[in-house]
């Protein structure tokens, strides 16, 4: 095997491009995929005993040839480019992500009989101490999400004078963001047990006779040539579309793919609901009060609130979590919907942005023209839903790989939801003479249609779910694939449910606790 | 255009408001004008007296703003969405009686 040393000596980076057909690659760990679950795995083995073999199917920057492998057919709900919703290379989505996160709520986790195939098998207790742990590996502040005590921090932050037992105020943390491509590069490279292999895109999980566990993966080059992957433990951390494709298209030996034994993978797809809905307008005492608690300017907002529904409340109405956020506008303005707003070009510039080390300039909502009318952009959680769903279609990519089709679909709660919502937050600023609120028309509509600014945020979750019932779930409490005894996924694609919040924060509390329950098992 | 005098008056003579305490004048001024400004306020009214026949008559809607209470009724879930504003029924009604009046 012949490896390419690059940087200075010692680090450790091969581009697979160089290795000569058929070479195999051995190691006691291989994770699959180094975006934010990977390289955070990857980094918890750090000086480990064990030999961590860490693939990247792009290469260290973007490059237009492997981005266009995550090119997909979409046939159901329009839907972004899947090409430009992922980063295909070393970093992964953390290359353009706004650097959003907060926590899931306790009710996130909770069977709720009115929202099917809700509910995880851990509660938000058993995650905390991995939240604490992922908040400086995502640059983030303490782990404290108080609204209280970030108006202790900052006394110019004061929440609206709102009935928590009505609605609550839900905080936000930001990342500079972090780029983990950049900012754990170094780090990687020099780690004396970790072998980071870009250009290595995994084309089949080979599993054994008795379809009880992986035996290898197959990498496959564009020139056509293959390597050999084998290892102790693997961990698909590819994204939640491509983790579901490349288990799709393992059907060697099993026709529907691995770990469908109950026809679970790929299905369950869910994003988030981001969709300018309604307006509020504050009472003169309130706006005077002001509304720092509430701004953002990227890169350097480190923390803000946002309005969601008390728990109590989303029980009596029996609708799913959602969080409001509050952008200055002009009496007559509506805001644009995150597709609208951020189109594949932005995005494009972005990534550019960052890879020329230049900060993206920085992003306010608005002008404050109008100090007392705010666009409400509600971002709601996607009802589980098994017809929403990732699938393989006829067309095939470079590699040979069937390209995926994304068949987005929502359901009628996901539709009543938004209209609960406004009553209640309409009646809580009412009642507390905060101000009042307007729904836009859609949201009220009695036509069961989506408005054309329905939008998500890229946040592609729930393809290969988690639950303790192997009929219910593609992956075990562990995150290990039901039936498969050494191959674990990592990512947002394990979310049972969405929560109301981005995924980023609470993947990698969950790629930390993986990472441990794999120490158990192999250290 | 009818001044703050005349619609006092008007209003005093088209019904006998039961326990008159209150100040015309003020019922027919929602708080919701400090928060929407005079022209939404009195579209508001407009869209209210189109929408509910039997409340277009000035003495009709004293009365029921007399009877009505802003906060509970958003507490009790009386409310009403009119151009998209979740309101309370009573201040509905106040907008109501601005939008006769016109006293802005």
């Amino acid at each position: 095997m012949r490896a390419v040393l690059t940087g200075e000596r010692g680090l450790m980076h091969i581009d697979a491009r160089t290795l000569p057909n058929g070479t195999v690659l051995e190691g006691d760990l291989c994770i699959v995929g180094a975006g934010a679950a990977g390289i955070t795995i990857a980094r918890e083995w750090i000086g480990a005993k064990q030999t961590v073999l860490l693939l990247e199917g792009g290469g260290l920057t973007y490059e237009a040839a492997m981005q266009d492998l995550y090119r997909g057919e979409i046939v159901g709900l329009p839907y972004f480019p899947l090409e430009a919703a992922r980063l295909h290379y070393f970093g992964g989505t953390t290359g353009h992500w706004a650097g959003f996160c907060s926590t899931f709520d306790a009710i996130d986790f909770e069977v709720r009989d009115w929202v099917p195939d809700s509910g995880w098998p851990l509660t938000r207790a058993d995650l905390d101490p991995f939240y604490r742990r992922a908040q400086p590996v995502l640059q983030l502040g303490p782990y404290d999400y108080a609204a209280e005590s970030w108006h202790r921090r900052d006394p110019a932050m004061i929440a609206l004078p709102l009935d928590a037992r009505a609605v609550w105020t839900k905080m936000w943390q930001f990342s500079p963001p972090a780029r983990f491509g950049t900012l754990y590069r170094d780090e990687i490279f020099a780690a004396p047990n970790v072998r980071l292999y870009t250009h290595a895109n995994v084309c089949e999980i080979e599993a054994n006779d008795s379809l009880a566990a992986v035996q290898g993966l197959r990498v496959r080059q564009l020139d056509g040539k293959e390597l050999q992957v084998r290892a102790r433990h693997y961990v698909l951390a590819c994204c939640s579309i491509q983790n579901a494709r490349l288990l799709l298209a393992s059907n060697a030996r099993a026709p529907a793919g691995l770990g469908n034994g109950h026809d679970l993978v790929g299905r369950y797809f869910m994003e988030h609901l981001e969709i300018p809905s309604g307006r509020v307008a504050l009472a003169p005492a309130a706006a005077r009060r002001g509304m720092a608690m509430y701004e953002w300017t990227q890169g350097v907002t480190k923390a803000r609130a946002e309005l969601a529904l008390a728990p109590a409340v989303q029980r009596a109405r029996r609708i799913l979590n959602a969080t409001v956020s509050l952008e200055p506008g002009a009496p007559d303005s509506v805001a644009q919907s995150t597709f609208q707003a951020i189109t594949p070009d932005v995005l494009a510039a972005e990534r550019d942005s960052a890879a020329q080390g230049r900060s993206a300039p920085a992003v306010t909502a608005a002008p404050p023209a109008a100090e007392r009318f705010f666009n409400a952009m509600t971002r709601q959680e996607q009802a589980p839903n098994p017809r929403s769903r990732i699938s393989l279609g006829a067309e095939r990519d470079a590699l040979g790989m069937p390209r995926v089709r994304l068949d987005w679909q929502l359901t009628d709660l996901d539709r009543r939801s938004f209209a609960q919502f406004y009553d209640a937050l309409g009646r809580e600023f009412g009642r507390s003479g905060v101000g009042r609120v307007q729904v836009l028309d859609w949201v009220r509509s009695a036509n069961p249609g989506w408005p054309k600014t329905l939008s998500g945020g890229w946040h592609h979750m729930g393809t290969t779910r988690m639950h303790g019932d192997p009929r219910r779930g593609v992956v075990d409490p562990d995150c290990r694939v039901h039936g498969l005894a050494n191959l674990s996924i990592a990512g947002a694609s394990v979310f049972p449910t969405a929560g109301a919040v981005n995924p980023t924060l609470t993947l990698v509390a969950l790629s930390l606790r993986l990472s441990d329950e794999l120490k158990r098992r192999l250290v | 255009m009818m001044n703050r005098r005349d619609f006092l008056l008007g209003a005093a003579s088209a019904v006998a408001l039961p326990g008159a305490s209150g100040d015309l004048y003020t019922l027919a001024h929602p708080t919701l004008l400090a928060v929407l400004g005079t022209d939404a306020v009195h579209a508001i009214g407009q869209a209210y007296r189109a929408r509910v026949p039997t409340e277009r008559e000035r003495g009709r809607l004293a009365a029921l703003v007399r009877a009505g209470h802003v906060q509970s009724d958003f507490v009790a879930g009386r409310t009403v969405v009119i151009h998209g504003w979740v309101l309370s029924v009573t201040e509905a009604r106040q907008c109501a009686l601005f939008s006769l009046a016109n006293v802005a």
